[in-house]
């Protein structure tokens, strides 16, 4: 079983990023969406070596690059990539 | 695929848009949405009374034409909207309050409907926070 | 067979309705016998805090609703013992510790899961 956690928190301010790399399996994925983009500058991301994708309007708006370990997605990507894992953890 | 989505934010929040989005992108994608939830502060994403300037998006008024238009079931928890003061017509006669602002295509029940759609789709997904 | 739910209860017992919501949703599962798991996390672990006073804050106590889930069926209750620690608390007897590796097993087992 793979799941998707969904990140929508800065994870400057808050630690539900740092909750979600500690528990996250090895087949998982985490999408950054919303202030959660900013975790693209956080390099606990990087060294956990989870699959990260980012919502593309949230990278746009905030001016962020994307990084070569992370992939960008749109809003079909998104109910696509709901769909390959086999759930979806939204960090509310 | 059948999808759940359950919005736990008001309207102004930028999680209730993307839930929207979401949603819309998995009706054009042919997938079929079971039941849209709305709980805790996602019942303000119901209320019919906000007003937005004309030059923000409409959350509230989106999410009715989106419901209106593809007959979505949409339910909000109304365990959630009580406490929050978000009232259809009969809750307003029975509680003795003033304001009605939740209405048609919208619908208060119980958090036995969310249960009941999570067992019906093959993907429950919920939006919320920021 | 029905699909299983695990509920993620990552908020202090009175930082709003969080908590209590989020235990009104194992509630509902339960009242429908729905396989349903609880996890505390994070600050969800301060509800399992011994001699708490709801009172105080003229606040409803919520380890009255903890304590109901069994007889509501739901046995699946966690928390994580990461958490508690850091938080200088030791386990309770209403939630199973558990440690990262095997949080990352439990939310496998399960078909759903919402983290509220």
């Amino acid at each position: 079983m793979s799941t998707l956690h969904v990140i929508s928190h800065s994870p400057f301010t808050d630690s539900r990023l740092e909750s979600c790399l500690r528990i996250c399996g090895s087949e998982d994925a985490i999408l950054l969406c919303g202030d959660g983009a900013y975790g693209l500058h956080a390099p606990a991301l990087l060294t956990r070596g989870v699959k990260v994708f980012v919502l593309a309007e949230d990278m746009l708006a905030r001016n962020l690059p994307l990084p070569d370990w992370a992939d960008s997605v749109d809003y079909p990507g998104f109910v696509q990539l709901s769909i390959d894992y086999d759930k979806v953890n939204s960090w509310l | 695929m059948k999808f759940a989505i359950a919005l736990f934010s008001a309207a102004h929040a930028p999680s209730s848009r993307r839930a929207l989005l979401f949603a819309k992108a998995a009706l054009a994608g042919g997938h079929e949405i079971v039941r849209l939830f709305f709980y805790q502060d996602g019942v303000y994403s119901a209320s019919n009374a906000i007003v937005t300037p004309q030059d923000e998006q409409d959350i509230a008024r989106q999410w009715r034409e989106l419901v209106s238009a593809h007959q979505l079931d949409g339910v909000v928890c109304i365990a959630a909207a009580l406490r929050r003061g978000v009232l259809n017509h009969e809750e307003a006669t029975r509680y003795q309050r003033s304001a009605v602002n939740l209405e048609a295509p919208w619908a208060l029940s119980g958090l036995g409907q969310l249960h009941d759609a999570a067992q019906a789709a093959d993907r429950l997904i919920c939006f919320g926070g920021p | 067979m029905a699909k299983s739910l695990l509920v993620i209860s990552r908020q202090a017992p009175w930082s709003g309705p969080s908590a209590r919501e989020a235990l009104d949703i194992v509630l509902a599962g339960g009242a429908f016998d729905l396989p349903i798991g609880l996890l505390l996390l994070d600050d969800g672990v301060f509800q399992l805090a011994p001699h708490q006073d709801a009172k105080a804050v003229q606040q409803k106590d919520l380890s009255a609703n903890l304590q109901a889930l069994g007889l509501f069926g739901i046995d699946d209750v966690f928390a994580c013992s990461h958490s508690l620690a850091a938080r200088g608390l030791v386990h309770s007897t209403l939630a199973q510790p558990l440690d990262s590796a095997a949080i990352t097993q439990l939310i496998d087992r399960y078909d759903q899961v919402i983290t509220l």
